[in-house]
């Protein structure tokens, strides 16, 4: 006891010595039955009022000291784990066992409950023991995982058999809860993962989320989410967001292409990247080397730069000897002072909760694609229809973070059915064709009306309210429903054809989705990579799919609001100049509202005829160009899709729009220069630095050819350009502006 | 000794001068930029020594200009480097004196000089 006092008090030391007696109240290993546990004689008592001690003191006064002090006795482990571990299979419901069964699992539910707390309320214990009790979540995880004679989370299925047995109608709360219960205890399961933050110890691994998958198959976990998941809407209704959460914990970060490709093919792949990684790795050093001293580094050369007004500078090192650019490189090098950056405001896992890429063992990838196939095949449609309901409806039970969950899972499993596709067509090209796929119809509830209607002001929100995550998962889903439906496009299937062709004409057909894309582009402002990928990714693949579309369909309109302003505007031109003379002007603004009003309604159904010309041509502007600038910035890490979709873009900007003056920039010359010619250059061996050197040798021409004809421009480098001179720069003429009268 | 010093001079006074302050580094700024060390200064430098050697030779050609940018803003703001300099050069560029200098010197070279 002494040591005890001796310690600093992180708990109040009575609420510790309560819930320690409580614990040892609740039951022990017996000297008796070989060391089995026993439970104490009031444990159902002893586990309720540890309960209570939770709520009362925990949540009522916004405290962490019991869930610490539960922590420390190590009561998850020691008793809860061993209390139903002790228990025979099937518990016979009603019975004090299934009592305590059930007190056991409330009691884990809230242990395990994710610890994130809004900054705003945190208080100084919340500080003091978020770290402590984070490892010893993480502990709870592995004790519950890893339990070596019993399977516990098949033991908490078991407890909620005979609720869901029930049909729904004759369910009471208590069955309602039970279910919640074991849902959550899933959800919180799957959510635990090493603290990012700390250390780790090298005992992740029993964590990872591998294991998890792992023991969610072999303790038939995922048949129990499919039951629930593919009755959702008929048998199960209040459970549609829990779900939403496990699927979403379960399968961020998981890349579903990788996920359906074949083992060998996987393998291939693995070596290839590994490949891919040694040659940067031989590249690198291949650099270093060329540039490497030859001799030992006290050899001492100097070296001085002549400049401009006789004035030397020096520069010392061998490795500069010889080349004039090195030299110059390293002068800029050795320059000490940094601009002080902005620092962005911190928003903590900005774009880490969707962007992080989670491997998987070989085996986790068996369980979870057979998982994910019986899900596409049951269950998807009914939980996501139920779903958009639920956000639609905004029902009590969504939260905020659930609708960006949605769109990201929809994204998911959207790439996951083009996975699953792809990989059926390569094996039925070597057989027949005689096996009829069902179409789209798996995924179809995500790619109605009501979902794009619902991601459009998802998006929007988002947008208007700044919230990154959201506009991330959006535009990540928005990406991915395009893709889906070139796919549908491409298929055999003259129904898909058809479908496709209409969903096309449905989403182009809006205006207002374009002006959003491309304002997306503009906005981008360190967001992150992640953020930067999807916004990028999203403008490459809707300008391309809306120019292959426009194409095909040369009268395609689109519904536009600007027209009718304007044409209001020139009305009320025409009626001032019809009335204005006659002095009674106070009439007019009451008219002028009537007028504004019936505008209004007209508004909607304006159509106009879309020109793809005009439209890409918006997108090179200053703006969009940084952002593919800061996107291209990444060189290092990009892969060849990536690296492509910069090089469309720009190859777009300079010579299919013909506004390369805008690419005529210090900076971005730097850059493109750079990745070709290095130092710390684009690997030469990359898949796209043909492509890539292409692009900039004759953006580079058209530079240098520019300069030499119009030498104003050597200033006008250093800048972003004047709008009222950029069209004088590109074409050496001003524009002739038509009069209007 | 005469006055009682011991000769060492410790207890005379010595005059503590006031300490030299530094000169300010000048900062990078519109005054600066289109200063006679600034963009004028560079307009020049590009007339005398620019030279390219055009067609297949773009990658010469531009380390070429780049190394112009990067030698004139040493000598302009010596504390920047290069990237961090063309930043704040393309920053000072939105303000209103240095765009219509700007402008000055599109139509000097458009309409020949003007005194």
């Amino acid at each position: 006891m002494e040591i005890d006092d001796s310690r600093p008090s992180t708990v109040d030391p009575e609420v510790r010595a309560y819930v320690y007696s409580l614990v040892t109240a609740l039951g022990g290993s017996s000297a008796e039955l070989d060391g089995r546990y026993v439970l104490g004689d009031d444990a159902l008592a002893v586990l309720k009022d540890l309960r209570r001690w939770l709520k009362h003191v925990d949540e009522k006064l916004n405290r962490f000291d019991v869930a610490r002090s539960m922590a420390e006795a190590n009561l998850l482990r020691g008793d809860l784990l061993q209390i139903l571990a002790s228990f025979p299979e099937n518990i016979p419901e009603g019975g004090l066992k299934f009592k305590v069964a059930l007190a056991c699992l409330d009691l884990m539910v809230t242990l395990t409950w994710p610890l994130d707390i809004d900054d705003a309320q945190m208080t100084v214990g919340h500080h003091r023991h978020t770290p402590y009790l984070q490892l010893a979540q993480a502990g709870y995880k592995r004790a519950i995982l890893g339990h070596d004679t019993t399977q516990i989370l098949r033991t908490i299925v078991q407890i909620t058999i005979p609720s869901m047995a029930q049909p729904r109608n004759e369910r009471n709360t208590r069955d309602e809860d039970i279910i919640r219960l074991a849902l959550y205890f899933f959800r919180n399961v799957v959510q635990i993962a090493h603290p990012a933050d700390l250390p780790m110890d090298g005992e992740e691994a029993e964590i990872s989320r591998s294991a998890t998958i792992d023991t969610f198959a072999d303790q038939d976990i995922f048949p129990f989410l499919l039951t629930i998941a593919s009755s959702m809407g008929s048998e199960f209704v209040q459970q549609d967001v829990i779900t939403l959460e496990i699927l979403f914990h379960l399968l961020r970060g998981i890349n579903p292409a990788k996920l359906f490709m074949e083992e060998q093919q996987l393998a291939k792949s693995n070596t290839k990247d590994f490949r891919d990684l040694l040659q940067k790795e031989k590249s690198m050093l291949s650099e270093y080397a060329r540039h490497a001293p030859t001799r030992h580094n006290r050899f001492g050369a100097m070296v001085w730069v002549k400049r401009a007004d006789n004035r030397m500078s020096t520069v010392s090192g061998q490795d500069v000897l010889g080349n004039s650019q090195r030299t110059l490189n390293k002068m800029d090098k050795s320059k000490k002072w940094n601009k002080p950056k902005q620092r962005s405001r911190k928003t903590g896992d900005d774009g880490a909760e969707f962007d992080v890429e989670t491997p998987l063992s070989p085996s986790a990838r068996n369980h979870l694609r057979s998982f994910i196939e019986d899900f596409l095949d049951s269950s998807f449609n009914p939980l996501f229809v139920q779903l958009r309901k639920a956000i639609e409806r905004e029902a009590d039970r969504v939260l905020k973070s659930h609708t960006s969950q949605f769109f990201y899972l929809i994204s998911w499993f959207l790439k996951a059915e083009c996975a699953r596709r792809e990989k059926k067509s390569a094996k039925s090209k070597g057989k027949t064709v005689a096996e009829e796929d069902e179409g789209f119809s798996l995924v179809a509830s995500v790619l109605n009306q009501e979902t794009f209607i619902l991601l459009n002001r998802f998006m929007q929100s988002g947008v208007d309210n700044k919230m990154n995550i959201d506009v991330n998962a959006g535009m990540k889903c928005f990406t991915q429903i395009l893709l889906t439906i070139q796919q549908m496009a491409e298929s055999s299937n003259e129904d898909d054809q058809d479908i496709a062709d209409n969903i096309q004409n449905r989403i182009f057909y809006e205006e207002s989705t374009h002006d959003r894309i491309i304002r997306l582009v503009r906005s981008y402002k360190d967001q992150g990579f992640g953020y930067l990928d999807a916004c990028t990714e999203l403008a490459h693949v809707f300008i391309r799919m809306l120019e292959h579309y426009s194409k095909q369909n040369a009268d395609l309109q689109i519904r536009s609001k600007r027209r009718a302003r304007r044409k209001k505007k020139e009305k009320r031109k025409e009626k001032q100049a019809n009335s204005g003379e006659d002095g009674n002007q106070e009439e007019d603004p009451q008219e002028d509202s009537e007028e504004e009003e019936e505008q209004d309604a007209l508004q909607t159904t304006k159509e106009r005829k879309f020109d793809f010309m005009r439209f890409s041509a918006r997108f090179v502007n200053e703006n969009c160009i940084n952002t593919f600038i800061a996107f291209t910035k990444f060189y290092h890490e990009l892969d060849a899709q990536q690296l492509k979709r910069a090089h469309r873009f720009f190859y777009r900007a300079a010579f299919k729009l013909e506004q390369s003056v805008l690419l005529f920039r210090a900076d971005i010359i730097r850059l493109f220069h750079r990745m070709i010619e290095g130092p710390n250059g684009l690997d030469r061996q990359h898949a796209s630095f043909k492509e890539w050197k292409e692009l900039v040798k004759n953006v580079l021409r058209k530079l240098i050819k520019k300069v030499e004809e119009r030498p104003e421009l050597i200033v006008e480098i250093l800048f972003s350009k004047m709008s009222p001179t950029l069209y004088y720069l590109q074409h050496g003429y001003d524009r002739e502006v038509p009069k209007s009268v | 000794p005469t006055d009682g010093d011991d000769g060492l001079g410790i207890d005379r006074e010595v005059p503590i001068g006031e300490r030299k302050r530094r000169q300010p580094i000048a900062k990078l700024d519109s005054t600066l930029l289109t200063g006679p060390k600034g963009i004028p200064k560079l307009r020049s430098i590009a007339k005398k020594q620019l030279k390219f050697r055009g067609k297949g030779h773009e990658f010469s050609d531009t380390a070429r200009l780049l190394n112009m940018y990067q030698l004139w803003l040493d000598e302009l703001f010596p504390k920047a480097k290069f990237e961090d300099g063309l930043v704040m050069v393309e920053k000072l560029g939105h303000s209103k004196s240095v765009q219509s200098a700007r402008k000055q010197w599109i139509d000097e070279e458009r309409y020949g000089t003007s005194a």
